[in-house]
């Protein structure tokens, strides 16, 4: 790209060819007045007040700077006489028929429209003022859309469109007339993102969770990353007295450019709800009653002691937390393992994916995986595989839609559902395989490409191996067969092969529905060799693939590089390696323990069904609702002599312990999260913690003390420099710097180890774990929802007020067969257990599957489940 | 010498006797007569509708200098912007009148108020003591 000198308002300046000088001057800190344009979104030139005068050629000329490209030896005056007379003018337009109402309206004080009018220094206008009339539009608990205060920007509108790909708002009527509003003025029906309210200038849109509790210039704004999902948004606490008044967004902060979704922007109000822990609880003749810090860790200490001398310290299991911070995790693991001598720790992902620290791994060591987040938005091949990104990552979907939008990017979705997923791609090839039947497409598609010569086999015979057994493996399957196996045309799987083997970077993004699955792990390794082939494709360079693992929760990612595994210590070391063992003692002082499970089958619920582990310590978790099976672990929870939970609120798992702890969240805490990208993202605290919460490593450091061997950490700075001390991936993390720049363990690792030749490994799809039975006729297929995800959501008001009810989906067909109407309430049975449901009709996905989003975390859909696809029968019940 | 300091107290001693000319105010007996420009304790005005006129703007909290004032604005029922709290500290207003002044909707006025000693140390005027002025003062004599 070429880079262009050019001169505004005296500055010398350089920027990249195409920028508009708008943008060129932003990015050099001169500041040019405008309503409309926004960095992220194509320019509309609506409000007319980026007007400059422009000498370009010689000629002298007035534009829009918005809509103007740089140019070589251009020179740009942004404040002559007559363009501010000119931009005056335009303002007394704009404020003619303006509401005026800044003393009740929640922007004020960072409203664009009431800055420029500010700066311009702006009297009264000539003009007659018109006012208009229309009603506040308030259909939605979360957004409220005034339209007398609406510049007609046309800002939401492109937000809506290009970043969230739902265009449910856009430009009604015409002339004096016009307005931004739904079509035909239904109530709104979006992903409520509340990109519109991020985007507008003026107060047109309005967060209603803020509800006129604060002004902007009372409130303290603390950036921190959204305790949610794993794409590790950055999030803009804004605070007033103690109190979280509202989150926004913050486009230079992060990795989201701005962007959130509703569980992000809305989903604040279980900070201060009223059912938070406040104080230490302890189980007394079946009761909970309050007790003292001092009291609740002297007795847990007391028990844990008595657990350890009567059956060993291997008695006692640990669950690690997705949603702490790694150096929760990280002292978790360590007092597990140092202080009571136990390797039954583990987390709820590993849980449900034993396989997958394993291959994420391996897939670092041979340099196909996880790319920075950000650069998805430079792809140009994106492969949704198994995945819903837009319930479960939805900023991910609006980096994929701004590489569609500035790359071209092409797409391609594999799912087992049609999941929505809304862009402009002009390649946008959807293969709708059945349930079962994913490694037989991933082989096909990978047939395709060797078969259609669309890679160099001595190029990649040089850089892999194994790739001769592969082709002959491969030459046993044909296409045509794959297609009938997997439902999905031939003509398509071809299609989509061909372009997954187009240049350009090309990332697969591998969905919960695949790592989730009972044969994930052999699933896993086919998009792997899918993935590596794809790498060596032709000849050009800068092809590279690379695999994104989706994670389920904010630290998902942090809590197994942690080492909160049975398998592993921090950083993936592995615990039967002698050499590892002693480096670790030598960093604790203290022996580990010998005791290696070995067995991925063999997890803490397990072991305490079959009464090895007698006590068992969770921190912030629910196993409870989140475990997948979900007879097994109420069990196993009951057959405990001693269960202690360490929770921000009384969960259904902290409903049966015996002590409860409570803990800080998000906003009250210091640490890191690791997200899906393995970047490690700062904390920073806003909140003193409700009541007498602690955070997790001061209660982790105290009950240590308590139990004879000290933790001596004055802050989470030198937990986290420990970290780095010990676990080689995390080597040369600084909590300071960390403010500045986020760190990406990955790439640290590339700069140490050299990206290892891949090795196929064949794949033959393993025999289908699906047991077809007469009288329970459908599959279940759980995922996850958009609007709640894990036990925090369920405490958000407006979360709750957006999806009040978990529901099931089931295809139009199996609804008239069993005469269901959407709405009704139906009883969903599996051989396990049965629950009731409300009934959402869909077209999206296919006969024979229901679907129930598992992000409900009130409702046990866990208890129909087993360990592979779930048959269940839909009926209504007759009363 | 003596004859200009008799002159003088002739004049203290007609003045202080006509009763039209005394300065000595009877207060508390008789309350004293202020002038309209006399800035008082603030107090939050009544609307027509019977409640504060005040709409939780937070202009007042902002430019007042000794930060006496401070306000939760909450929203009711009809979407109206409204005071859930409105928190005066008496001790520390200094009577600018910049509340007043600042205030779009006029519905924070300083009036005549000045007797504020209290038994209590610590007392904050909050919201409805503050509407209290007003809502005695309306009442018919």
């Amino acid at each position: 790209m070429n880079i262009v000198q050019l001169v505004i308002d005296d500055k010398p300046i350089s920027a990249p060819e195409g920028t508009n000088v708008f943008h060129a001057a932003m990015n050099n800190g001169i500041y040019i007045p405008g309503l409309c344009y926004h960095p992220k979104l194509s320019q509309f030139g609506g409000c007319r007040l980026c007007f400059v005068e422009i000498t370009e050629r010689k000629r002298t000329g007035h534009r829009f700077a918005c809509a103007h490209p740089v140019s070589e030896g251009m020179v740009v005056k942004v404040n002559t006489p007559r363009v501010v007379r000119y931009r005056k003018s335009v303002m007394e337009y704009l404020l003619a028929h303006h509401e005026l109402s800044c003393p009740t309206c929640d922007k004020s004080g960072e409203c664009g429209l009431q800055n420029i009018t500010y700066e311009l220094n702006l009297a009264p206008g000539r003009f007659r003022t018109v006012r208009m009339h229309y009603p506040v539009i308030r259909d939605n608990p979360v957004l409220e859309l005034n339209r007398n205060r609406c510049v007609l920007c046309g800002r939401c509108v492109s937000t809506c469109k290009e970043i969230e790909g739902l265009s449910a708002i856009d430009f009604q009527n015409r002339g004096f007339k016009t307005v931004v509003g739904t079509a035909f003025d239904r109530p709104l029906e979006c992903s409520f993102c509340g990109g519109c309210v991020a985007v507008c200038p003026t107060g047109a849109w309005q967060d209603r969770t803020l509800g006129f509790r604060g002004r902007a210039w009372e409130f303290t704004s603390t950036p921190t990353i959204c305790p949610y999902c794993s794409v590790g948004c950055t999030v803009v606490v804004d605070t007033k007295a103690g109190n979280v008044r509202r989150i926004v967004s913050n486009d230079r902060l992060g990795i989201n450019e701005g962007n959130l979704c509703v569980k992000g922007r809305f989903g604040h109000e279980f900070i201060h709800s009223p059912e938070r822990l406040k104080t230490p609880l302890i189980r007394r003749n079946g009761e909970f009653s309050p007790a003292t810090w001092n009291d609740a860790l002297d007795y847990v200490s007391k028990r844990f002691q008595e657990i350890i001398q009567k059956y060993g310290g291997t008695s006692i299991g640990g669950i690690g937390s997705e949603r702490c911070t790694n150096e929760d995790n990280y002292l978790f693991q360590k007092f597990c393992r140092a202080v009571l001598g136990t390797n039954v720790i583990d987390n709820i992902s590993n849980m449900k994916s034993p396989y997958l620290n394993r291959l994420i791994y391996q897939s670092v060591v041979n340099g196909i995986a996880t790319p920075f987040l950000r650069e998805l938005e430079q792809a140009n091949t994106l492969f949704f595989f198994g995945a819903d990104v837009t319930e479960a990552h939805p900023v991910i979907g609006s980096m994929a839609r701004k590489a569609i939008r500035l790359n071209n990017a092409n797409l391609v979705i594999a799912n087992v559902r049609d999941v929505q997923f809304n862009s402009n791609a002009k390649n946008d090839v959807r293969l709708f395989y059945t349930l079962g039947s994913q490694i037989i497409l991933i082989n096909a598609l990978m047939k395709v490409i060797i078969e259609e010569g669309l890679v160099d086999e001595k190029k990649a015979e040089a850089a892999t191996n194994h790739f001769h057994e592969l082709c002959s493996a491969l030459n046993m399957v044909t296409v045509s067969e794959a297609s009938q196996q997997t439902g999905v045309p031939e003509e398509t799987i071809r299609n989509a092969a061909r372009i997954l083997a187009k240049p350009g970077r090309c990332h697969i993004i591998c969905g919960k529905d695949i790592e989730e699955d009972p044969s994930g792990e052999v699933a896993v390794k086919a998009l792997l060799n899918l993935c590596a082939l794809l790498n060596i494709l032709g000849n050009n360079e800068d092809k590279r693939a690379s695999v994104l693992f989706s994670r389920s929760h904010n630290n998902s990612q942090g809590v197994n590089d942690m080492g909160v595994v049975p398998e592993f210590l921090p950083g993936y070391l592995d615990l039967n390696d002698a050499s590892h063992r002693e480096r670790v003692k030598k960093i604790w002082g203290r022996k580990l323990p010998e005791h290696v499970v070995k067995e991925d089958s063999v997890n803490v619920i397990d072991l305490m069904l079959n009464g090895k582990v007698k006590a068992l310590y969770v921190i912030g978790e629910n196993p409870v609702m989140t475990y997948p099976y979900g007879k097994d672990v109420r069990e196993a929870c009951k057959k405990l002599d001693f269960l202690v939970v360490q929770d921000a609120f009384l969960t259904e798992t902290a409903q049966m312990a015996d002590v409860v702890l409570p803990t800080a969240i998000f906003a009250e805490k210091e640490g890191t999260f690791t997200n899906m990208g393995m970047t490690v993202q700062r904390l920073n605290r806003a909140l003193q913690p409700a009541g007498e919460a602690r955070q997790d490593w001061e209660i982790l450091c105290e009950l240590a003390k308590k139990m004879g061997y000290s933790f001596s950490y004055l802050s989470v700075k030198e937990v986290l420099q420990e970290i780095g001390s010990l676990s080689p991936i995390y080597a040369g993390i600084q909590y300071d710097r960390l403010k500045r720049k986020e760190f990406r363990w990955i790439s640290s690792f590339y700069d140490k180890n050299p990206r290892a030749p891949y090795t196929f490994e064949i794949i033959r799809p393993p025999s289908a774990a699906i047991v077809k039975r007469k009288d329970f006729p459908y599959l279940l297929l759980t995922g996850a929802s958009l609007n709640h995800h894990g036990s925090f959501s369920r405490h958000a008001k407006a979360l709750i007020a957006i999806a009040p009810e978990c529901f099931v989906e089931i295809s139009r067909k199996v609804a008239q067969d069993a005469g269901i109407l959407n709405g009704d309430t139906v009883t969903i049975e599996s051989l396990q257990n049965k629950i009731k449901l409300k009934v959402k009709v869909t077209d999206r996905i296919p006969e024979g599957i229901v679907f129930i989003p598992e992000d409900y975390e009130w409702v046990p859909v866990n208890l129909l489940r087993n360990k592979i696809y779930t048959p269940v029968k839909i009926y209504k019940e007759t009363e | 010498m003596i004859l200009p300091l008799l002159k003088g107290l002739a004049l203290t001693l007609r003045r202080f006797l006509n009763p039209k000319t005394c300065a000595t105010e009877l207060y508390p007996e008789e309350r004293p007569k202020l002038s309209t420009r006399f800035r008082g304790l603030p107090e939050l005005q009544i609307g027509k509708d019977g409640r504060e006129k005040c709409v939780a703007c937070g202009l007042c909290a902002k430019v007042c200098p000794s930060q006496c004032i401070s306000i939760e604005g909450a929203e009711d029922e009809t979407h109206r912007r409204y005071p859930k709290t409105y928190e005066l500290d008496a001790f520390r207003c200094i009577f600018c009148g910049f509340c007043e002044e600042a205030c779009p909707v006029r519905a924070i006025i300083l009036r005549d108020t000045f007797e504020l000693a209290t038994y209590e140390k610590k007392d904050v005027f909050d919201k409805e003591k503050l509407l209290d002025l007003t809502r005695k003062r309306n009442l018919p004599r």
